[in-house]
């Protein structure tokens, strides 16, 4: 599974790739991660900005059953030098990354993967440098949350950007956490093995490491152009955004009615 | 990459997520509608244009090395299918402009 290996150098990162969407699905229409997108498919743009992050030594893609072929078919193209594993995921988020953590739990176990990184692939703007700062931050702290203030500030955080855990976070409205995060991969692997045996389906990571795991969090900023592909605008906006990284588009000029 | 695809989205319009009929001019996204109310979100033709004319020609640029990475990647698929690739080409770039100008 393992990509550009580690050995020698240290454990190093998984990044897990969630493709599975939330499995409401009403079942005809196309995952929206593999859409098109300015020449690739919209999960793929996450490997594309994910490839020269050398601290990432495992890739995990959860995707929904009905997608698994497409999805391969979509890597072998886009992405055929990157050795990804490719699993099912489940109806609920937590199931999605529990699947993909049972993936690298041998390499977190065996000291291979000291993080692991989480990240919707819905969001193919993430840039290589944002994923380089969760990771680092993990390392660091045991866990690491980019995020978006609405009032331009992140509120409640220690001077040094940090936190004593998570649960606030997820209760405060004027905080847009992002993905990807990051978490130090054997605590993390114990709250979701701690989650599986108690049942419990958290609505994200942060509500399964909240509850199992007593692991520092810091608080980065995310980035701006972050976007989650939900409406039929997001797209577009990916589209014009993706121009100004090299994809030769113009910046302006659609419109709604 | 088909010319139309769909996918759930929420429709900023109606609020509802539902699928949506997206439709591509090559590798652009050109429109959008959602199927439950019909909500149209378009690119406006004067901007399209333009930009389609220019992928196109980074497409045709970096077709000769899209070509050597499948042949290298898989020769058997890449001589069988190649003059049916020949003759498609044309035909997939007219109806592109087609769908562009009709839009």
């Amino acid at each position: 599974m393992s990509g550009r290996t580690a050995s020698g150098r240290g454990p190093g990162a998984a990044l897990i790739l969630l493709a599975a969407g939330n499995g409401q699905r009403s079942g005809h229409a196309t995952n929206k991660v593999l859409l098109p997108l300015a020449g690739r498919r919209v999960f793929t743009w996450s490997l594309d900005w994910t490839a020269p992050v050398h601290e990432i030594t495992h890739t995990v893609l959860v995707v929904r059953e009905s997608d698994r072929t497409a999805a391969a078919a979509v890597l072998a193209k886009e992405s055929p030098r990157r050795d990804i594993t490719i699993v099912s995921g489940g109806n609920e988020r937590h199931d999605s990354e529990w699947a993909g953590l049972v993936a690298v739990s041998r390499a977190i176990r065996a000291g291979e993967v000291d993080v692991v990184v989480i990240h919707d692939a819905a969001r193919p703007l993430a840039g290589s440098e944002l994923f380089r700062q969760v990771i680092a931050a993990a390392r660091e702290h045991g866990g690491a949350l980019p995020g978006r203030s609405v009032v331009g500030l992140l509120p409640r955080a220690n001077p040094n950007g940090t936190r004593a855990h998570v649960g606030a976070a997820g209760a405060t409205p004027t905080v847009a956490v992002q993905t990807p995060q990051a978490f130090r991969a054997e605590p993390l692997l114990d709250a979701y093995e701690a989650a599986a045996r108690e049942g419990f389906i958290g609505s994200d990571t942060a509500s399964c490491i909240e509850r199992f795991a007593d692991i520092e969090i810091a608080y980065l900023h995310g980035e701006a152009h972050n976007i989650k592909i939900t409406f039929p605008e997001d797209l577009f906006v990916a589209e014009r955004l993706l121009a100004r990284s090299g994809f030769s588009l113009p910046r302006r000029g659609w419109r709604s009615r | 990459m088909s010319d139309i695809a769909s996918a759930e989205l929420t429709c900023a319009s109606c609020a509802r997520t539902v699928d949506h009929e997206l439709h591509y001019s090559g590798r652009l996204l050109h429109s959008t509608r959602c199927t439950a109310c019909d909500h149209l979100t378009e690119v406006e033709p004067r901007v399209l244009v333009p930009a389609y004319l220019l992928d196109l020609e980074q497409r045709v640029v970096s077709k000769p090395r899209r070509l050597l990475r499948q042949a290298v990647r898989e020769p058997s698929t890449f001589l069988l299918g190649l003059p049916l690739a020949v003759v498609r080409q044309p035909v997939k770039i007219a109806r592109e402009l087609r769908s562009l100008f009709r839009g």
